[in-house]
């Protein structure tokens, strides 16, 4: 993906970042009923596993080698993306977090998202192709402190009500998963 | 002698120390009692089908690669450089003739023969690199494509290490015409937890489910357990646990992966490919195996494989207080790639690092680990003695057979490692 983003106007890039800051709020605030309002009902949620992979030596000496998507096993691979799921799954995590025996979250973490580099790379009609990088503070009494950092590739619908999240693809920087736990809301 | 292991388990394993799980002094006697001298899962052969082909695998902290020879055979050598150690092979999984030091490129073929030292033409004494190859992992055997390793050399057989444990492993791989398949470089979830208790939680211990994992798991599911769930050693360390369905139970009812959110999500085709797989599966695995409906299982020391939500898993120590817990997806090989990508979420979106159970687990093996921490309670130590002695053999199944609730499996497991540390320490 080397395109460079589309030069749209002023508004519709304000738009786009009021939705996703919005939607950090809500995250870090917990109120994950009305984050689930922001998704489209057919979503789909994907974590790519992220692999130490071999260079390929006919690559050498060109950009290919060294892109960060040969070391994904996303929902397209043969391979174990870490997430692949739909409204159900992340109702259930969003149900479950106010449940008092959610142990993990018990107490719960306090986060902090922050969200830039919003970058529209294609329109069609409503819908849009968003990249995004984040960087979310995770802090657990009892627990860590530790900071993920990762890009979203998200597919929106701009609707009546405002976006709806129809995809995406959370790519993390990990290299070997020291994070207490990677069922968030990213 | 006095053995200080001695005084952390109790003669019936009932009581355990917190020491067990925290002192280094305890972990040095596990590398050499334990992970020196059994056999330990290493891959299986379906990531490495071609000539070429490896993976990265681990023996306690010591890394190894696992690769298929030109000779189409298995090797597993220690991934350290003979000359300076730096390791030699940096990805996951892939397909190499020759893995190469990046030092002073000192080269290996993938069987881990040293193939050339570019230095050696500039001096007069050429050393024998027929003894200069990576350390090889002296014993290598497989079974039902699970490959092992061993550094004792005079290790019993991979067969009659793993003993009636077979019969129960077989009731799962052996439903398969075509052989199961390990999907992806597994997930490698580093916790500051010991590498027993995850070891513990999929050896046996079922009946922390409905209780911790009930903002998931109603509550119904534990009844189902206690109704018809059987807990089986077959030798200490090694164990099962499975719901045994009655006989003539609904085929929907009895199918493995019929449970899981892939079948829902997977629609008819994921259905029907389920079914049609226990149909076969009487005829395959007997009666009785046919109508076993597996939750957890463990192979001693640290293999577990999870049947509810089909996934291996590996617990590497790294340390007293840290563990590196792998985990794969696992589907039947000849499944058709639809329903293998669908299968696979019965394993990611409740287990691994991101699976709404597993990260349930994960807060309790770091929260043992503290517990295991403190000080001032050496004469309290852990209870590990529910259902103590109930245990008895069963007409039809090896082993020795109880309720789920009874933890006879962590009792054999701790009274293995407490002999096994023990016959370390007379040695020395």
């Amino acid at each position: 993906m080397s395109a460079v983003s589309i030069d749209t106007s002023p508004e519709e890039h304000r738009a786009l970042e009021r939705f996703y800051f919005h939607e950090a709020r809500l995250l870090d605030n917990r109120q994950y009923t009305q984050w689930l309002a922001l998704l489209s009902e057919s979503v789909r949620y994907v974590v790519p596993s992220r692999v130490n992979v071999q260079v390929n030596n006919r690559d050498r000496g060109n950009e290919e080698m060294l892109h960060p998507d040969r070391e994904l096993e996303g929902s397209d691979s043969m391979g174990a993306p870490l997430r692949e799921e739909g409204y159900g799954l992340l109702m259930l995590r969003a149900e479950r977090a106010y449940k008092i025996n959610s142990w993990a979250e018990q107490p719960p973490a306090r986060t902090r998202r922050i969200v830039g580099n919003v970058e529209l790379m294609e329109r069609e009609d409503n819908t849009l192709r968003v990249l995004s990088n984040f960087h979310l503070y995770y802090a657990r009494p009892g627990s860590r402190q530790t900071l993920y950092s990762g890009q979203r590739r998200d597919v929106l619908k701009d609707t009546p009500k405002g976006f709806r999240i129809e995809d995406r693809e959370v790519v993390l920087d990990y290299a070997d998963i020291e994070l207490p736990t990677l069922g968030l809301f990213f | 002698m006095n053995h200080r292991i001695s005084e952390l388990v109790s003669a019936d394993a009932s009581r355990i120390s917190r020491r067990c799980w925290s002192e280094q002094w305890v972990y040095e006697l596990e590398k050499k009692a334990i992970f020196g001298r059994s056999w330990l899962f290493l891959g299986h052969e379906s990531q490495i089908r071609a000539p070429g082909d490896f993976v990265q695998a681990y023996m306690c902290e010591t890394p190894i690669i696992l690769a298929r020879g030109m000779d189409d055979g298995i090797h597993a050598s220690v991934n350290s450089c003979t000359h300076r150690g730096l390791p030699v092979c940096r990805s996951d999984h892939g397909n190499a003739k020759r893995f190469v030091c990046p030092y002073h490129s000192w080269s290996y073929s993938v069987e881990g023969d040293l193939v050339s030292i570019p230095q050696e033409s500039e001096v007069s004494g050429k050393p024998d690199k027929s003894k200069l190859g990576l350390k090889r992992v002296p014993r290598i055997e497989s079974w039902r494509g699970m490959i092992f390793g061993s550094f004792d050399e005079t290790i019993v057989p991979l067969e009659d290490y793993l003993g009636d444990m077979r019969f129960y492993l077989d009731a799962f791989f052996d439903r398969f015409e075509n052989g199961i398949e390990f999907m992806g470089a597994p997930h490698r979830w580093v916790l500051d937890a010991n590498w027993k208790l995850p070891v513990e939680n999929q050896l046996g211990d079922v009946n922390h489910g409905a209780f911790l994992h009930a903002a998931i798991i109603p509550r119904e599911a534990q009844d189902i357990i206690e109704k018809i769930g059987h807990s089986v050693v077959t030798a200490p360390g090694h164990g099962a646990t499975f719901r045994l369905m009655p006989e003539g139970a609904p085929v929907d009812e009895v199918a493995w992966g019929m449970e899981g959110v892939g079948a829902i999500l997977g629609g008819a085709e994921v259905q029907e490919y389920l079914r049609g797989i226990q149909a076969k599966a009487a005829e395959r695995v007997g009666d009785i195996r046919a109508r076993m409906k597996g939750l957890t299982y463990g192979v001693y020391p640290n293999l577990s494989f999870l049947w509810s939500n089909t996934s291996f898993k590996v617990s590497h120590p790294r340390g007293p207080g840290k563990v590196e817990y792998w985990s794969w997806p696992v589907v039947p090989a000849d499944a058709p790639d639809t329903v293998k990508k669908i299968l696979r979420t019965n394993y990611s979106s409740f287990f691994g690092p991101a699976g709404i159970l597993e990260q349930e687990d994960a807060e309790v093996w770091v929260q043992q680990f503290r517990g295991s921490n403190i000080d001032f309670a050496e004469d309290h130590k852990y209870f590990y003695g529910l259902g103590l002695g109930e245990e008895k053999p069963h007409p039809d199944l090896p082993g020795l057979v109880s309720v789920t609730a009874n933890e006879f499996y962590a009792r054999h497991f701790f009274a293995r490692w407490r002999d096994e540390l023990m016959a370390v320490e007379d040695a020395e």
